[in-house]
């Protein structure tokens, strides 16, 4: 398989626009400037851009707390994004949702989920509901390491095998459950073992490197389509800062120092970006303008969400039902 | 009228609406070639096919999930909890979920899906097969709760249910299934947040829901023989509730019961009589009784059960207790 | 089966109670319902209904002796029935309840809780339906003039619907028993006697000719003052004196007071009141005092110094809305404040009406705790001695008590002649925490310019 420039080339400026999205937030939550919990995905970057990579735009995405880049990945624009972290009513929930619920029924995006192994079951759901429209949709359902422990793991990997629904149980294994590791938490060590309970495949992937994981989604998709059912791709990855902003020095209560480090060295972009020049896919100027136009999106956005307007107190009455 | 059963209407209701809208589904356990536990779903998969009556493992979660994900994706899916105490186990998709996504993510999406179960003590199946806390949804913002009395209510409701674009937690009762009463062949639908007054009185409000209705029917007539004029008001959905119909009553009589099968702390019927104590105390002239379930869990032996419940004789007494106050 | 009598519970505060009077003798029969013992708690007086139909078998408790609330002071027997053993012999004394019980409500053989409606003089809280509430309030109809048919004697709607201003039907069940008694047995007829008790109850006081002086009934039984060797004389301290001497502490201790005093002119308000009487007189049929006037400026003041209309609770100053002036009275065995209520409301008429119906009762020892227990100010006079000027302790929670001097003759000078003018002072003590010395100085300030200009502070009263 062959990969087009320009598609490697659309991996990069969104792993980037993750990446410097996630940074921003880094500021802005220091600054007091962005309320609530902010989940960052600073260092998983590739699994969110690989996966989504596979998918055309009328494929469905399940995601999770952790759900910046998912959203990004799948379509999501800057300024609504930005502006719904802080609340705004320009806000893709008009302000509503927040940073845990970001949601873009145009875009197949099926909203972030604040309960862990939530989104599963609306995954099959909507891999059902495909099956039964008759459409070549798939869906995407992203969930971590510690979500498989959940009922809804199993319950929905069953149903989905049973009826052979289009969906990609994309597992991101960052090695803990908030503060507690994958090894404190199950005797297995890849969860995608768990698939072969399920009677389908169950696949491992580097969830740093973006070409691996584009590969390992792009066969099941095709599998998914085709009507022969679900797989599970499990990606190997870390989150670089806390649980969320605030967990004091960036899980350090958990983590070693040594451990983390170790992770950046393997940073998804940076070797993407060593690998695109090495293999001259792409030059230092093409992808320093990418950053550059990145940037200036964002800084965009962050204007635009300030800018914005708190939504009017009626709001907090309205969307409780249709 | 012909007169069928409730079990019937709500059968005639999801065969009408699967009939004219191909992307109703039910999923459900058991409720294929075996009908549903209270035979609701007989005879539905030989005509729609085990596509979309489906069988599913005992994975609650899972299908009331799923069913979440289809409504969100274009789908009108009608899932069978079969019973209320199962929800418990999949409370995550009703909640957390159903209810708020179209709230959370700021009007856009929804969610059209309906969720039957039951409720009702008397069958001795104990406390984990008799619940009544259908209240606990109605607490619940973003769902809506349906309380069908008989089964006109029931096939009116469920065809409501079903085209209603919100999640619909649509609360049978047990001891009614086999109930008769008369249901026109055409189909039709009775809106949502509209009580019926079941009879018209001037002394004595009573509020009441599922097989408590036809109780308080009973009762309102043995009144009637002593002078006492009953006004029977029939909800019909907890949320949206029509206070309207319920304050315009109580402000006529000035008295108030409420009969609810759930338990009495925290239960539906405290809340009437909250809203009552709110919105029309100073009509009131007696005080407001709750009969309600007590605070107990359903018990199994036989004559416990029988005095875990209550009905027609329990709301006479209420009816002499407030027409005290004169 | 054999009943216990109790002293009742009489109010979340009360803890003691004495009998002033039996009004029963041990083997009387006695109707349940009927009242049989008359109790002082907390300054009030109460008759109490005997809690069951039988034979007053014993009395365990003399008049005069105080004892907790809910102690068992006496026992009915069916007709027949012998005497528990347990009160017999050595047992035959009142069984004492504990003091600290007091502040619970405790289910009692006494008549407490039907005493609400029926016209006795205990003053619990009126049991109501909302509706019916509502409708008296539309009506203007007393909730204590309403006979209660509902369950528990609560007022229904009903009852109001077909309420009529208190008739003499309702008032000849509404004699005391003692007074009926001593009507029967002097051969008065009670008809057209005029009550003077809670609720228009015909009190013994009330029988022409059958004057009860209020006093001798307040102090009858009162526990002799004993002679200690050494000493000298001891006397017991009773419920009224103890409750003045605890509050009191109380109050000084609690609240730093600070006291303003002014002089006040008071020929004008003499000259206004003398020039006024005989038509006033004439129209309402009541001789306001000078007090009247007093009161009526004292609320007219406070309204525009709402802070001496308030209380500290805890962190909280509470504003009171309504403006309940009490008036402090002297009885022989201390001292009372019944409270008029809505004085900035009202007309002298009316305020006179209240006073005097107020003070009458007090001389008698009549009054409800709730009227005493409503005031919002104070106003102590000692007018009628020769105290030229004193400083009051503030009665809790109230923030603001005004003494009254004696009124005296003061030389002064106009356009360079000597005259002579009448003068009171008047002295505020206020509660220092929440009111500070510039807020009491404008509050008399301002009460001396409404009295030395009656003309214009009473024109609309």
């Amino acid at each position: 398989m062959r990969l087009t420039k320009e598609k490697l080339s659309s991996f990069y400026q969104t792993m980037q626009t993750i990446r410097l999205f996630e940074e921003r937030i880094v500021d802005l939550y220091a600054r007091g400037q962005v309320p609530g919990l902010a989940h960052l995905y600073i260092g998983e970057e590739a699994v969110a851009t690989g996966v989504c990579g596979a998918l055309n735009k009328a494929d469905y995405i399940t995601s999770t707390h952790r759900g910046h880049g998912h959203v990004i990945a799948k379509g999501a624009a800057l300024n609504p994004m930005m502006a719904e972290l802080f609340g705004k009513v320009t806000g893709y929930c008009k302000g509503k949702g927040g940073s845990m619920h970001i949601a873009d029924m145009d875009e197949g995006i099926l909203g972030a989920n604040g309960i862990a192994g939530g989104g599963l079951p609306i995954a099959i759901g909507a891999g059902w509901s495909a099956k039964w429209r008759k459409t070549t949709q798939v869906t995407a359902c992203f969930f971590g390491d510690d979500a498989s422990s959940n009922g809804t793991f199993h319950e929905s990997l069953n149903l989905a095998s049973l009826h052979k629904l289009p969906v990609l149980f994309i597992c991101e294994n960052n090695g803990y459950g908030i503060s507690v590791s994958q090894a404190k938490c199950t005797p297995i060590k890849d969860i995608a073992s768990r698939a072969v309970a399920y009677d389908m495949p169950g696949v491992v992937v580097d969830g740093n490197n973006v070409v691996e994981v584009y590969k390992a989604a792009e066969k099941a998709v095709k599998r998914a389509r085709a009507g022969e059912g679900p797989t599970v791709i499990e990606c190997k990855t870390y989150r670089w800062r806390g649980h969320h902003e605030g967990d004091p020095n960036q899980g350090g209560r958990y983590r070693t120092k040594e451990e983390i480090q170790e992770w950046k060295e393997k940073c998804p972009i940076l070797q993407f970006e060593k690998a695109l020049l090495k293999e001259k896919k792409a030059t230092k100027t093409q992808l320093d303008e990418i950053t550059r136009a990145t940037e200036e999106a964002i800084d965009e956005a962050v204007l635009f969400a300030k800018e914005s307007d708190y939504p009017s107190i009626e709001e907090m009455y309205k969307d409780v039902l249709v | 009228m012909r007169e069928i059963t409730y079990c019937d209407a709500l059968n005639e209701a999801l065969r009408e609406c699967m009939t004219e809208d191909e992307n109703v589904v039910l999923l459900g356990e058991d409720i294929g070639s075996y009908g549903g536990i209270f035979q609701v779903t007989k005879g539905l998969q030989d005509e729609f096919g085990a596509e979309r009556i489906v069988d599913v493992p005992i994975a609650e979660a899972g299908f009331v999930g799923a069913a979440v994900g289809a409504a969100l994706t274009g789908m009108r899916p009608v899932v069978e909890i079969m019973f209320i105490d199962f929800t418990t186990v999949c409370m995550d998709m009703i909640i957390n979920q159903a209810a708020k996504m179209r709230y959370m993510f700021g009007g856009k999406g929804s969610v059209p899906m309906v969720l039957r179960t039951n409720i009702g003590a008397g069958r001795g199946t104990a406390a984990q097969h008799s619940q009544s806390f259908h209240s606990i949804f109605a607490h619940i913002p973003g769902l809506v709760v349906v309380a069908p009395s008989g089964p006109y209510e029931a096939k009116g409701l469920l065809a409501e249910a079903i085209k209603n674009d919100n999640p619909v937690i649509f609360v049978e009762h047990k001891r009614l299934y086999m109930t008769k009463g008369e249901v026109p062949e055409e189909s039709y639908r009775i809106p949502f947040g509209k009580a019926e007054i079941k009879r018209a009185g001037e002394d004595i409000t009573i509020v009441a829901t599922h097989a408590l209705v036809g109780a308080s029917l009973e009762a309102a007539e043995i009144a009637a023989k002593d002078g006492i004029s009953v006004e029977v008001i029939d909800p019909r959905t907890l949320a949206p509730l029509d206070k309207d119909t319920i304050l315009t009553s109580v402000k006529k009589t000035g008295r108030l019961i409420v009969a609810d099968e759930g338990h009495k702390t925290c239960g539906f019927a405290s809340e009437i009589t909250a809203i009552a104590a709110e919105e029309a105390i100073e009509y009131l002239k007696a005080p407001v009784i709750r009969n309600a379930s007590p605070d107990v869990p359903v018990p199994f032996s036989p004559p416990l059960e029988k005095a875990f419940m209550f009905g027609k004789d329990e709301i006479l007494e209420s009816i002499k207790k407030v027409i005290a106050y004169a | 089966m054999a009943t216990e009598v109790v002293i009742p519970m009489l109010g979340v505060t009360v803890e003691k109670g004495k009998v002033v009077e039996w009004l029963k003798e041990e083997n009387d029969s006695v109707e349940k319902g009927e009242s049989i013992f008359v109790v002082e708690a907390d300054k009030v007086t109460t008759e109490v209904e005997s809690p069951a139909t039988g034979v007053l078998a014993k009395i365990l408790l003399p008049p005069g002796e105080e004892v907790p609330v809910l102690s068992v002071i006496a026992i009915i027997t069916d007709p027949g029935e012998a005497m528990p053993a347990e009160y017999l012999g050595e047992g035959g004394r009142a069984k004492l309840a504990e003091p600290a019980s007091a502040a619970e409500p405790v289910k009692t053989s006494s008549p407490v809780e039907s005493t609400g409606v029926t016209g006795s003089t205990f003053s619990g809280p009126i049991k109501v339906v909302p509706a019916a509430r509502k409708l008296a309030k539309d009506r203007a109809i007393a909730l204590q003039s309403v006979c209660a048919t509902g369950p528990g004697e609560t007022i229904t709607h009903k009852d109001i619907l077909t309420h009529k201003d208190t008739g003499k039907t309702e008032q000849s069940q509404n004699i005391s028993t003692l007074a009926r008694r001593k009507a029967e047995a002097e051969g008065v007829s009670l008809d057209g006697a005029q009550g003077t008790g809670v609720r228009g109850r015909v009190m013994v006081a009330d029988l022409a000719g059958g004057k009860l002086p209020a006093t001798q009934t307040l102090g009858q039984g009162r526990a002799a003052a004993d002679f200690d060797p050494e000493f000298g004389k001891v006397i017991p301290m009773d419920g009224m004196r103890s409750t003045i001497a605890k509050r009191l502490t109380s109050s000084a201790f609690t609240a730093p007071h600070v006291a303003f005093y002014s002089d006040i002119h008071m020929d004008p308000l003499l000259a206004y009141r003398k020039a006024i009487l005989p038509q006033f007189e004439q129209k309402f049929g009541i001789r306001p005092s000078v007090n009247d006037f007093l009161l009526k400026a004292v609320a007219l003041t406070i309204r525009e110094y709402p802070m001496l209309n308030a209380m500290l609770k805890d962190d909280e100053i509470h504003v009171l809305p309504s403006i309940n002036v009490g008036l402090a009275v002297a009885i022989p065995n201390g001292l009372v404040v019944p409270a008029l209520t809505d004085v900035d409301q009202q007309g002298i008429s009316e305020t006179a009406a209240q006073r005097k119906e107020l003070t009458g009762r007090a001389l008698k020892g009549q009054l409800t705790l709730e009227e005493m227990d409503r005031g919002t100010f104070t106003v102590s006079s000692l007018a009628q001695f020769d105290v030229t000027f004193f400083t009051s302790i503030l009665n809790p929670p109230q923030s603001g008590i005004l003494s009254v001097g004696k009124t005296r003759d003061e030389l002064s000078l106009n356009d360079g002649a000597v005259i002579v003018k009448k003068v009171a002072t008047m002295g505020v003590a206020v509660d220092h925490r929440i009111i500070d010395g510039v807020m009491a100085a404008g509050f008399i300030q301002t009460l001396k310019a409404k009295l030395e200009n009656p003309a214009f502070t009473f024109m609309h009263c």
